[in-house]
């Protein structure tokens, strides 16, 4: 993901319209120079200045407005970035308004102090003393012209006609005038001499009637182009008879020297120049306070705006190096940062962009690497938990830190409940692991490096011998157990090999009893055969007392061959080991046909029957049956000699977690187990009682393992004993060494 | 056509002719302004002639102005449309007259001269120039060839101060306020038969 400006439309229009307000505002500065230079020509422009400006005001105004609304909004949402920005427009601004109000007071004092330099009271006085003379000096002449008009009129006097134009025309030439007219009241013209070849002008009507009032006029006259003319008129002075018509008036121009004119013009320009720059001063002064305050206004406008500008400008890539920090703190490697400009803050995001590369590179090795581990350590779960061997891994501080199933299964812990237990923890859950943590103590604290021995476990009636090997684990590098010397915890490994050791004293037993069978029951059919020809031969030839001892000797040599041949016959038979015929079988029909047997028989003890129905079993039933029949006879020969013995078989379904069992039990009311015999009651001539082989339990512990079932031998609370023997419901083997497989498919075959 | 001013044409009985509808209520004569008292149009010699009298009054900022050096200039404005039923009117002619008062400290005159065509006349009074300002007696409107017979025509005539002429700064006073603000309102009447509007 690259992170983008969303707003680069509006980020130029601030700018554009920013920009064009400046511009605008520069115009009006350098209306402002030429202000000095052509008063007139500002004039024209300036309502259009005007708007203009207040159209570029109200832009800029507005543009500050929208940008402050947005950055108030976001400082309250705490924006990052927002507070940044706001100290930036603020620095701008008020960098800018200080020399900007500075300047604004100093030119106002420039502009007001120096108008009114222009204008100085002396120099006024001179122009007014300047004009006045000009004034004075044409007016002298003024009233010199208008004495010839009044000599004039007098020559002319009755004149009329023809005489008159004549002699106006005479009289104009003399007097160098420009013209001269006679007329009568209401204007109208009687005769007129003109240089100009035109017609006469009349009078204004306000000459006229001081002309009337005065019966004189005089007046000087601009032309323009710096040319002025005298105008005079006078009454001309005749005596008028009663009813004649109105009194008649000569009107006379005269022209005044180009080169006074010139000079008299100059003074008055001069002079009006000045009064109209006097009376225009208070307006002129007005018109630069409200340009310069117009130039103010824009310039702190633009000011501002730029500020905005400048400050999201700056503040832009920290906001997103921001955003882009809080995004990896989050755990999204994944930001990439547009790229900046080619200054510090440009290199401090490629750094940036490099360094979250860099990060996520990292993270997905470390992530490869812990699946892979992850991996590693779940196919190593799974082969621990394969394994029949236990393992128990502590660590430094004495707390077990792996212990597969089959080491829980061996010491009776559920270590999946206790996991980082302590040593101490686990020792109190039960006599099989306090015993085997005491034996082992040393070792599982990593105490020797490397250790290979055997622990025998006893606990009240059992007995379990371990085959143990232990080794010190290397500490981890990173931990300070390694930099003291010390070793990272120890890893215990042991076998439970009872039944292995059982099994090969069983298999030694068997070979034992195979070559007794073998070496002894060969020699006794001789020896009977010996003795019974002994007697036959020479018992009928002795005497009554010889007879009796040669008969009594051979009778015993042949019951004690006979005997021997039972007990080579009960070798035998537990060396005897025929293939396992797995079917099945009605186990409470076989069980009621066996105790049936023993019912029957006089002055045995009593057997009882407690048989569920339908107990359908996979088994041998040869075997089963013989099992039966030595438990039964066990039972019996244990209660010999007592007259109130009894007898209870039983068998019945009992829950076994994933697989159904059937137990089959046999408990007598005799004297019991002693303490003794207890843990080695199966093993071969191990017995309590007078008679017997001592093979018949351990036989019956073969068969029952041979059909991977369990049997055991407990005191009853009041008195007798009972034997326990357990079938699976669906038959299994067991191989030599220990493991359980289906018993049908593969069959299996007692080892010879 | 012809914008020639020329007083001495014409004689003063063609006064006579003069609308003075507006004469009829007392003067207002002291509020500063311009009013246009009558106005009326004559045909003669093939020409359309307009004659005026309208009333200049100068207010105090003016006066002043006047005073101190600047001139004032004085735009007469006339306009000549064709009348239509259901179209907008046509215009046929505009003519604009600029006549400049100014006062002369030297000659202690005021100066009327005509911008269009050059003629001036000094007068000793302000109220003499004012007068000679505000009468007209033959200004020629348009060639009567271009006007069509059976139409109706309107002219129309307003006399003001023309502020674009005053000096920068006090353009911007008269841009801002009133004190140089002096115009008349239009004034109409029918080419032919003079009736007002």
């Amino acid at each position: 993901m690259i992170a983008r400006d969303p707003r680069p439309a509006r980020r130029y229009a601030t700018l554009v319209l920013a920009g064009g307000a400046a511009l605008l505002a520069i115009g009006a500065l350098v209306l402002l120079g030429d202000y000095a230079s052509s008063v007139a020509d500002f004039g024209r422009r300036h309502v259009l200045i005007l708007a203009v400006n207040a159209v570029a005001a109200v832009v800029l105004l507005a543009v500050i407005l929208v940008n402050l609304f947005r950055l108030v909004r976001d400082y309250r949402r705490r924006v990052p970035g927002a507070r940044l920005r706001a100290r930036l427009v603020a620095l701008f601004v008020g960098l800018t308004l200080v020399p900007l109000f500075v300047v604004y007071f100093f030119a106002l004092q420039f502009v007001s102090g120096g108008i009114d330099s222009w204008f100085d009271s002396d120099l006024e006085q001179e122009l007014s003393a300047a004009l006045r003379l000009s004034r004075e000096s044409l007016e002298v002449q003024a009233t010199s012209r208008l004495s010839q008009t009044s000599a004039l009129a007098a020559a002319i006097g009755n004149l009329d006609g023809e005489a008159l134009s004549r002699a106006l025309g005479v009289l104009r030439a003399d007097a160098n005038a420009d013209e001269l007219t006679v007329f009568a009241a209401g204007e109208r013209v009687v005769a007129s001499s003109s240089r100009l070849d035109a017609l006469p002008p009349t009078l204004a009507e306000d000459a006229l009637e001081e002309l009337q009032r005065t019966q004189r006029f005089v007046a000087l006259e601009p032309q323009g182009g710096a040319r002025y003319q005298v105008r005079t008129a006078v009454q001309i002075p005749v005596e008028l008879p009663a009813g004649a018509e109105a009194p008649r008036y000569l009107q006379a121009v005269f022209p005044v020297g180009y080169r006074q004119g010139r000079l008299a013009d100059a003074v008055q320009d001069t002079y009006t120049r000045y009064a109209e720059l006097r009376f225009l001063r208070g307006p002129l002064k007005d018109n630069l306070v409200a340009t310069l305050s117009l130039v103010l206004l824009l310039s702190l406008l633009s000011a501002a705006a730029g500020a905005f500008y400048l400050a999201r400008r700056l503040a832009s890539p920290i906001e997103s190096l921001a955003a882009g920090t809080e995004a990896v703190a989050k755990g999204d490697f994944d930001t990439r940062l547009p790229p900046g400009a080619a200054d510090e803050v440009g290199f401090l995001i490629d750094s940036f962009n490099g360094m979250i590369e860099r990060l996520a590179r990292a993270r997905e090795e470390s992530r490869t690497s812990q699946q892979q581990l992850e991996r590693e350590r779940a196919s190593l779960a799974a082969i621990l938990g394969r394994l029949s061997t236990g393992v128990i891994a502590t660590s430094a501080d004495g707390r077990v830190r792996i212990a597969n199933d089959a080491a829980g299964q061996i010491l009776g812990v559920d270590f999946a409940a206790r996991a980082g237990a302590t040593l101490h923890e686990i020792a109190s859950t039960g006599p099989l692991a306090r015993e085997f943590i005491e034996a082992c103590r040393s070792h599982l604290e990593g105490v020797h490096p490397d250790w290979r021995g055997q622990v025998e476990l006893r606990t009240g009636k059992s007995r379990r011998i371990l085959n143990c090997a232990s080794s010190t684990l290397p500490g981890d590098p990173g931990d300070d157990t390694a930099a003291a010397g010390r070793t990272g915890g120890a890893i215990v490994v042991f076998d439970d090999v009872t039944e292995l050791l059982v099994a090969q004293r069983e298999a030694a037993w068997g070979e034992v009893a195979r070559r007794l069978a073998h070496e002894i029951k060969n020699p006794l059919t001789p020896i009977r055969l010996a003795a019974e020809r002994i007697r036959r031969r020479y018992l009928p030839a002795l005497d009554a007392d010889d007879g009796q001892v040669l008969d009594r000797s051979t009778h015993t040599i042949v019951q004690q061959v006979e005997a021997m041949r039972d007990m080579v016959n009960a070798f035998s038979e537990y060396a005897r080991s025929p293939a396992v015929s797995i079917a099945p079988v009605d186990l409470g029909q076989l069980v009621r046909e066996v105790a049936w047997l023993y019912r029957a028989q006089d002055g045995q003890p009593a057997v009882t029957l407690d048989v569920e129905d339908g107990l359908k079993v996979e088994a041998d039933a040869v075997r089963v049956r013989q099992l039966l029949h030595n438990l039964i006879r066990n039972a019996q020969e244990a209660l010999e000699g007592m007259p109130d013995g009894a007898v209870n078989v039983g068998a019945r379904r009992v829950p076994g977690g994933e697989r159904e069992f059937v137990e089959i039990t046999v408990e007598d009311n005799g004297p019991g187990i002693g303490a003794e015999v207890l843990t080695s009651l199966f093993e071969p001539y191990v017995t309590s009682k007078k008679k017997g082989t001592g093979l018949g339990l351990a036989i019956v512990k073969k068969l029952v393992e041979e059909h991977g079932g369990t049997v055991a031998a407990d005191n009853l609370p009041g008195k007798g004993a009972r034997l326990t023997v357990t079938l699976p419901v669906q038959a299994t083997v067991r191989d030599p060494l220990g493991e359980t497989r289906p018993a049908r498919a593969e069959p299996w075959r007692e080892r010879a | 056509m012809q914008q020639h001013q020329n007083r001495h044409r014409l004689p003063r009985v063609a006064l006579a002719v003069l609308l003075a509808l507006s004469l009829a209520g007392p003067a207002r004569g002291q509020e500063a302004g311009i009013e246009i008292r009558s106005a009326s149009t004559r045909l003669e010699e093939g020409v359309w002639y307009l004659a005026a009298r309208i009333d200049y009054r100068l207010n105090r900022d003016t006066l002043e102005a006047l005073q101190n050096g600047i001139p004032l200039t004085f735009d007469l404005r006339v306009e000549l449309s064709r009348q239509r039923s259901w179209l907008p009117d046509e215009d046929v002619a505009e003519l604009r007259q600029d006549f400049e008062l100014s006062w002369q400290p030297l000659s202690r005159s005021y100066l009327v001269r005509n911008k269009n065509s050059g003629d001036q006349r000094a007068h000793t009074t302000l109220f003499a120039a004012l007068n000679y300002l505000g009468v007209i007696t033959a200004l020629p409107l348009i060639d009567a060839a271009l006007v069509e017979e059976g139409e109706e025509y309107e002219v129309r005539l307003r006399a003001a101060l023309d502020q674009q002429e005053l000096p920068g700064p006090l353009r911007m006073l008269a841009f801002w306020g009133d004190d140089f603000t002096l115009e008349s309102d239009w004034f109409r009447w029918n080419l032919r038969t003079g009736e007002q509007r």
